[in-house]
């Protein structure tokens, strides 16, 4: 299997190539609100950096949120053209599940047995689930069966530091993702929160989501097809129009002619 | 780049497809040759945007998502193509101007077919693109043409000597024409989108009801709806009994008076042999008709393209792309998008 894996929920930006050796070739850049500019040329530099073109991939899979929605458009936008000109159904994965499997990966299996995944929602806000890999049976991956608690929208820090709270009164939290290094004066000095690695794994990595998404694939998780794949907004869409003046509704039509 | 085809890959540009998703239209279409289109998808957010008497820019970017598959799919089968890109020669995508959320759905879409299908790409200015929807139905106008680009969100005269070969004329100051559609039919309990309300209506109304504004600012070519929008609030608010249906009809008559009166003089000035319209007000039967008057008395030739190809569409994109690729203009992998994309001559 070739899996072309695409990452764009968060500042980072980027592609990455596992080859049938279980390699993974990746490039990614820390792109602000350059996604658009970014990821097109780093699925190219993945895949010739792995030794392929991308008529080679059999495999799709994209990060689809919750995280930046410009740049979530983006990636997924592009995976599912990639999926429809390819012939190919896409994974998509959820950033706090490959924040979840990244500090898996930089941990190890006893620091990381506790992890709190937080995404930056931008506005004062953010995204976040919590896992724990303690119980028995439970692989290395973040699974369904993992997520002890996935908050479905957005939560203030104080909602977040709360929350923290009360996971930590279990046992020792690894808490990571950029949400994380953004709040981390309001987290870090809390009891029984680890955020020694907040910075290292800031960011959801197209590496970290190629490898969850191969054993995911291996395991007999279905892809979708690229018409079914959306991202994972968990906020509603900002209605405001931008009037210069909102002009007034007059109050007494009269359409009679 | 690594990504840019090779030279000769696909020695001529026969079939171009086309992408359009600047505003809350979600458009792909597969143009022969640069004037036969092939086959035309537009999926229309309107009902999606109606509630709120505008486009949502969130929606619409959330839209373009959903619809942007389904919609290349159709534009493809009834190409005679698939999803390999069988028969595709090249890809047209707008990037800009336009909601810059809606647009980088779009592009992100054709540069990924483009990496896919190993064809070459090509960003076009939604401005050219509307341009050259005229030349779809009528491949010989002669030059030089003035454009009137009436639209939601543009009120643009444009001197066109030759296919890349433009000047700016004027603009609005404030309002675009179609924007002030939007805003007096809402305030008029019309709905939305507003042209096409009025459009229906004014038929049944006197359009000599009323004495609104004709504001021309300066001694050029610009225009200005914001204070004949604003007349319209006072005088219905100053007469509560008004009949909506002589509002509307009095609203769209100074209106289209005003881009009559502009563009003719344009044309005049500059020796144009004819004067086009472009754009989704280019739809009004008011003003189609009173531009084919004005072009008839004037002695110079009225290019009225159909009311499917004024509105946004992704046939004009690629009609617009084949002239650029055809003339070599290639974009990489890292083209983005320009919500304030300028046109500017290619000459
Ligand atoms: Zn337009």
């Amino acid at each position: 299997m070739r899996l072309l894996a695409v990452e764009t929920a968060t500042a980072l930006v980027g592609a990455a190539v596992m080859g049938d050796d279980g390699a993974v070739a990746e490039r990614s850049h820390l792109g602000g609100r350059a996604h658009a500019e970014l990821l097109a040329p780093a699925i190219e530099e993945a895949c010739a950096s792995a030794g392929c073109a991308l008529g080679d991939i059999d495999a799709l899979a994209a990060d689809v949120g919750p995280g930046l929605f410009t740049g979530l458009r983006v990636g997924v936008a592009t995976a599912k053209a990639l999926g429809q000109a390819l012939g190919l159904d896409v994974l998509g994965v959820s950033s706090l599940d490959v924040l979840a499997a990244g500090a898996r990966e930089e941990a190890g299996a006893a620091r990381s047995a506790r992890v709190l995944a937080v995404v930056d929602a931008r506005r004062g806000e953010v995204f976040a689930a919590a896992y724990d890999f303690s119980t028995p049976g439970s692989g290395d991956d973040p699974d369904p069966a993992d997520v002890c608690d996935d908050r479905a929208e957005a939560l203030t820090p104080e909602e977040l530091a709360a929350w923290s709270d009360d996971l930590a009164a279990a046992g020792p939290v690894l808490v990571v993702g950029d949400g994380a290094v953004r709040y981390r004066e309001l987290l870090a000095p809390r009891p029984g929160l680890d955020l020694g690695l907040a910075d290292r794994v800031a960011a959801p990595s197209p590496a970290v989501l190629a490898r969850l998404a191969a054993r995911r694939l291996a395991a007999g998780v279905a892809p979708a097809a690229p018409a079914d794949v959306v991202p994972d907004y968990r906020r509603h869409a900002d209605a405001a129009i931008n009037w210069e003046e909102r002009v007034p509704v007059r109050t007494a039509p009269s359409t009679a002619p | 780049m690594c990504a840019a085809p090779a030279p000769g890959h696909r020695a001529a540009i026969h079939r171009v497809l086309g992408i359009e998703t600047s505003c809350d239209e979600t458009a792909a279409a597969v143009v022969d040759g640069g004037t036969t289109i092939v086959s035309s998808v537009v999926s229309s957010q309107i009902d999606l945007h109606a509630r709120y008497g505008g486009v949502v820019p969130e929606l619409a970017g959330r839209a373009h998502v959903e619809l942007l598959t389904p919609v290349l799919a159709d534009a493809l089968e009834q190409a005679g193509s698939d999803h390999t890109g069988r028969g595709i020669d090249g890809i047209a995508v707008t990037h800009g101007p336009g909601l810059i959320g809606s647009l980088l759905v779009g592009v992100a879409e054709a540069k990924a077919l483009s990496m896919a299908w190993g064809v070459p790409l090509v960003g076009v200015n939604h401005l050219e693109s509307h341009l050259f929807a005229s030349l779809l139905e009528q491949p010989d106008l002669g030059w030089p043409l003035v454009v009137l680009l009436v639209s939601g969100g543009h009120t643009l005269l444009i001197e066109v000597t030759a296919p890349g070969e433009y000047r700016l004329m004027g603009g609005t100051i404030d309002d675009a024409a179609g924007e002030a559609f939007d805003k007096v039919a809402r305030f008029l309990g019309l709905g939305y989108p507003g042209g096409p309300a009025i459009d229906a209506l004014a038929p049944q109304g006197d359009p000599t009801a009323f004495s609104f504004p004709r504001s021309m600012p300066g001694d050029g070519y610009d225009f200005s709806f914001s204070g004949l929008k604003t007349s319209v609030v006072n005088r219905v608010r100053k007469e509560p009994g008004a009949q909506t249906a002589d509002v509307a009809a009095s609203f769209q008559e100074a209106v289209v008076d005003v881009l009559v009166t502009r563009a003719r003089r344009a044309a005049a000035d500059v020796g144009a042999r004819a004067l086009c319209l472009a754009g989704g007000v280019a739809a009004n039967s008011l003003l189609r008709t009173r531009v084919s008057q004005a072009c008839a008395d004037d002695g110079i030739g009225a290019f009225l393209p159909s009311r499917a190809l004024c509105t946004d569409n992704a046939a004009m994109v690629a009609a617009a792309g084949h002239w650029r690729l055809t003339r070599g203009d290639r974009s990489h992998l890292d083209l983005g998008a320009d919500a304030n994309l300028r046109l500017v001559s290619t000459v």
